[in-house]
C-alpha cells in the first residue's frame, strides 16, 4: 500500500454513529446548565443588592450629620446676631446714661 | 372671680407681646443707608443663649430679642410716626418708662417690664435721632443687675458697620 492510498484510506468520509447528535445536543444542554448555576448568585451577593445596601448605609448615615453640621452653624449664627443685639443695647444704654448725665450738668 | 380678673390681666400682656409685627418697624428704614435687623426668638435663641457660654447663662430666660437700627444719609429721612405702632403697643403692655429723655431732635425712651424679686419681665429702648433710629425690644426674665452688667459682661463693642455688612435677619420674615 503506496502512501496515496494510506491517506485516502485515513481520510475516507466515514457516517457519524447514529446516536452523534444526541450525544452532541446533550453536552450541550449539560455545559450550558452548569454555566447557567456558577452565574447565579445569591440575592445577597448581587452587584444591585450590594449597591442598595450601600445607599442606604449611607442614607442612615450623612442626614443625622448634615443635620447636626446645619445645626451647629445656625446656633453659631444665632450667637453672633445676640452678641451684636446686646452690644446695642450696651450702646443704647451707654448713650441714655450719658444724655441724663448731661442734662443733669446743665440743671 | 377676682383671682379670674388677675389672670386675665396677667394674660393680656402675654398675648400682646406675640401680637407685635416687628416688621412694622422696617418701614423706619426705607431711606436707611445702613440697618440693623435682628430677630432671635423661639429654638434659634435657645440656640444662641446656649452657645454664649455659662458666663451669659443670665441671658437663658430670654423669649426674644429684636433689634432694628437704621441710618440715614440726611435728617428727616423716616417718618416719626413710624414708631407710634411700637410706643403703642408699649402701653398696652403696661411696661413702665423709666428713661424719657427729650432734646431737641433727640429722643431716647427705656421701657421695662418689672417683675418681683427684682427681676425685669423685659427691656425696651427706642432711641430716635435725626440721622439714626434704635429699636430694641428684649422679652423674657432678666435680672436688673444683668441690664447692668451689660457694660461689662464681655460683650464686645462692635463697631457696626451699617451698610449691609452687618444686617441680619435671623428668621427671614
Amino acid at each position: 500500500m503506496n502512501l496515496d492510498d494510506e491517506l485516502k484510506a485515513a481520510l475516507r468520509r466515514e457516517p457519524a454513529p447514529a446516536d452523534f447528535a444526541a450525544k452532541v445536543l446533550a453536552k450541550t444542554m449539560l455545559a450550558k446548565t452548569r454555566g447557567s448555576q456558577a452565574r447565579v448568585l445569591p440575592f445577597w451577593r448581587r452587584p444591585v443588592t450590594l449597591a442598595i445596601a450601600a445607599a442606604l448605609a449611607l442614607a442612615a448615615l450623612i442626614p443625622p450629620a448634615v443635620y447636626r453640621y446645619r445645626e451647629q452653624r445656625r446656633a453659631i449664627e444665632a450667637r453672633d446676631q445676640l452678641i451684636v443685639a446686646l452690644s446695642i443695647t450696651k450702646v443704647q444704654l451707654q448713650h441714655v446714661r450719658e444724655r441724663i448725665q448731661n442734662t443733669r450738668h446743665k440743671i | 372671680m377676682k383671682t379670674a380678673l388677675i389672670l386675665f390681666a396677667a394674660a393680656i400682656p402675654a398675648f400682646a407681646q406675640q401680637n407685635f409685627d416687628f416688621k412694622l418697624l422696617d418701614k423706619l428704614g426705607a431711606n436707611a443707608t445702613g440697618s440693623t435687623n435682628i430677630t432671635l426668638e423661639g429654638d434659634t435663641l435657645k440656640l444662641a443663649t446656649s452657645f454664649l457660654g455659662d458666663d451669659n447663662s443670665s441671658f437663658r430666660n430670654l423669649t426674644g430679642v429684636y433689634v432694628r437700627s437704621f441710618e440715614f444719609a440726611k435728617a428727616g429721612q423716616y417718618k416719626e410716626a413710624d414708631l407710634a405702632p411700637l410706643r403703642a403697643y408699649l402701653k398696652t403692655l403696661q411696661w413702665t418708662k423709666v428713661v424719657d429723655v427729650k432734646e431737641t431732635d433727640e429722643t431716647s425712651e427705656i421701657y421695662l417690664h418689672a417683675l418681683p424679686n427684682n427681676k425685669l419681665g423685659g427691656l425696651a429702648i427706642v432711641s430716635a435721632e435725626p440721622k439714626e433710629v434704635t429699636v430694641v425690644f428684649i422679652a423674657g426674665t432678666l435680672n436688673i443687675s444683668d441690664v447692668g452688667k451689660l457694660s461689662g459682661l464681655g460683650i464686645p463693642d462692635i463697631k457696626l458697620e451699617h451698610g449691609g455688612a452687618k444686617s441680619n435677619d435671623s428668621k427671614k420674615d
